[in-house]
């Protein structure tokens, strides 16, 4: 889907951040400091960087100094959350700004903003029969249009853009369906049998005993 | 009402009031001067003439003529005349009837100014001695000068009232606006003080009670700007522990909350599961390694300490012992060199201090380098030291290396050091054992800390 660039000193940090984005289907590379981004970026092109403001050698604001006229969007990861630290980076350019600790689905669902707001996000999902066209909002399986109610295109889309990853119904609800909606977890379930009947997704859909749903994709 | 208001208006009620009453006393003191003088006079021109007048009565008589009141009034006239010149009215009575100036009714104008200026007439009327006792001599003196002179003076008070309340207002203004400056500098240095600026001063140099004032007023303004100073460096100081206390808790934090959901709820492989475990292992050690120091930092602070006498070689070789393996991982040699058999302290708290800096030294040497660990004794002192030669610190960092989570790495990565709590550990120590620590180091060349232990033979220290 997307190539991103991962700058985070913290060895577990960095790990469990590019195994997540393995996981939803993006590649990615790591730095461990700051001053290795520059010559990076200047060998591999990046859709995105995720970038930690504490780092050693050259600092997170230093790097969005020095990578600024290349234009690749930049989300700030950071433990302070101190508002004049924020202001900065949205002054340098920072796309967003996330504060440890942080929830994956959160950071994977701000990645998706920046890349859709960049047009990276990746506009044909195909796996296996099934091809989705996001720009299109188009499904076919066999080369053969399937229709989808709006809500099940949006439940789909938020299962392609996290998948690999169990999503709780109460959190497809908030996805998909927007925070202020008052239905019922059966909603869902509704739902993803009408998703799995249509695309024949059965097996690919996983349900997740005591959680919720899981599309499972060979990564 | 301001204050030089309220002076400007006393002063000049006040002025104008103490001259217009002496001034109004002097006139009336001169007033009465001047009419006793004119009255004495009047007496004694009224006598000369009486005299006159009886010894001319008396050479007449003596001549053999008689006093008929023709030749009186002749006389009388003569006298009259003479004296009208001088300004001085005389009337001759005989029993009680005028016989001199002889009335007519033409001169009854002259009657009414005559008598509109009849206040300012003096009158002395006196019989004459005897044998004339029948005639009686009237003098009248028209004072009317003197009434004018009063009027004079009067109208002079008046004007001099006008012009010296006008001029005494501007100069009492001006002096007292000079007066009352430093006052007005002081309010408004106290104004900007209170609105926030503290570095303002008076400037003010008299050696007046103003001058004081000013300067007991900028003593205490040095001393609020230095405590103002002070607390929004603690403030900074704090939040600086509060950001580096955060990033300590967070960092782990989020590895753990984010591998745990990984394990939950993800679809990876055997792997990736195994990996995962291990950083929630890892880094709950680091939080709980983190618990464990703040916890130490805390329990060093309340609870008194037990000193024993603490065998050195044993508390060198316990220190060493611990860190042996990191120190042979990093390519680093370690020198034990004691020249004092024991020291007074606690024995497991001494090691402490002894294995963060040993860390500390760890971090900042390159492989190859040599951490030594000395005891000798200095002025009655039993000194521990531990001594590198690795990359040593700047000043700014020798200032705030003791502080609590301070990290001379700004990025406070793993990958160089832990939490930031060695040396505030360290000086906690130190502290319990009412022992002074110094700390020497040169960027580029290295860093040594001592503590200052009481010896064994001396007596051990109250605690």
């Amino acid at each position: 889907m997307a190539h991103i660039l991962v700058v985070e000193d913290e060895q577990p940090i960095n790990d469990l951040i590019t195994m997540n984005l393995k996981l939803v289907g993006h590649t990615y590379s790591k730095a461990y400091t700051g001053s290795e981004v520059a010559g990076m970026l200047e060998k591999e092109r990046a859709d995105l960087v995720l970038l930690d403001v504490m780092l050693p050698g050259l600092d997170g604001f230093g790097v969005m100094q020095q990578i600024a006229p290349l234009q690749i969007p930049v989300i700030l990861i950071t433990a302070r959350n101190a508002l004049s630290d924020r202001i900065r980076g949205f002054e340098l350019g920072a796309d967003d700004y996330i504060i440890k600790p942080f929830e994956i689905l959160e950071l994977l669902a701000r990645i998706n903003v920046v890349l859709r707001r960049n047009e990276q996000a990746g506009a044909v999902f195909i796996c296996g029969e099934v091809e989705v066209r996001f720009p299109e909002r188009q499904v076919r399986v066999d080369q053969l249009p399937v229709d989808l109610t709006a809500r099940e295109f949006e439940l789909l889309e938020v299962l392609i853009r996290n998948r690999n990853i169990a999503l709780s119904r109460e959190k497809l609800l908030e996805l998909a369906w927007g925070y202020d909606f008052a239905g019922d977890t059966r909603t869902v379930d509704v739902h993803i049998r009408q998703l799995r009947k249509k695309l024949g997704w059965e097996e690919r859909i996983k349900t997740v005993f005591k959680l919720g749903y899981r599309l499972e994709v060979q990564v | 009402m301001k204050f030089w208001h309220k002076i400007l208006l006393a002063v000049l009620v006040l002025f104008i009031a103490a001259l217009d009453v002496s001034v109004v006393m002097v006139m009336k003191k001169s007033w009465q001067l001047n009419m006793d003088s004119e009255s004495k006079r009047a007496a004694s021109e009224q006598l000369l003439i009486t005299n006159n007048i009886y010894e001319n009565l008396d050479s007449i008589q003596a001549r053999g003529v008689s006093l008929d009141p023709a030749l009186l009034v002749s006389v009388a006239k003569s006298y009259g005349q003479y004296y009208r010149k001088q300004g001085i009215e005389l009337e001759l009575r005989e029993n009680g009837l005028l016989l001199y100036p002889v009335q007519d009714g033409g001169s009854s104008g002259q009657e009414e100014v005559r008598a509109a200026q009849e206040e300012h007439i003096m009158t002395l009327a006196m019989p004459f001695p005897a044998p004339y006792e029948h005639l009686e001599l009237a003098y009248k003196r028209d004072i009317s000068g003197l009434y004018a002179q009063q009027e004079e003076l009067n109208r002079f008070f008046v004007m001099i009232n006008w012009i010296v309340g006008p001029l005494l207002l501007v100069l009492l203004y001006l002096l007292i606006r000079q007066l009352t400056k430093p006052l007005k500098l002081l309010s408004e240095t106290t104004k900007t003080i209170a609105e926030g600026d503290y570095s303002n001063r008076v400037k003010l140099n008299s050696r007046d009670e103003f001058g004081e004032l000013a300067f007991n007023f900028n003593k205490m303004a040095a001393v609020i700007e230095q405590r103002m100073s002070d607390l929004a460096g603690m403030a900074e100081d704090r939040q600086r522990m509060v950001d580096n206390l955060a990033h300590e808790l967070r960092t782990p934090l989020t590895s753990m909350q984010g591998f745990a959901e990984l394990l939950t709820s993800a679809n990876i492989g055997q792997e990736d599961q195994i990996k995962a475990g291990q950083y929630i292992l890892s880094e709950t050690m680091r939080l709980k390694n983190l618990a464990f120091k703040l916890l130490d930092l805390s329990v060093l602070r309340h609870q008194p300490l037990l000193l024993a006498e603490v065998d050195v070689a044993t508390l060198f070789e316990t220190a060493a012992q611990t860190e042996r393996q990191r120190i042979t991982d990093n390519g680093l040699l370690l020198h034990l060199d004691s020249s004092i058999p024991a020291v007074w302290g606690d024995a497991d708290l001494l090691a402490s201090f002894l294995v963060n800096l040993i860390e500390n030294a760890i971090l900042a040497s390159q492989p190859g380098s040599t951490i030594r660990l000395l005891a000798y004794p200095q002025d009655g002192e039993g000194v521990l030291e531990v001594q590198d030669s690795g990359s040593g610190m700047t000043e700014e960092q020798r200032r705030r290396a003791f502080e609590p989570f301070y990290r001379a790495d700004p990025s406070r990565s793993r990958a160089y050091g832990n939490a930031g709590l060695g040396l505030s550990l360290c000086r906690q120590i130190a502290e319990a054992h009412q022992a002074r620590v110094e700390l020497q180091s040169v960027p580029g060349q290295g860093t040594s800390i001592r503590i200052f232990l009481q010896l064994p033979n001396n007596c051990p220290p109250t605690l």
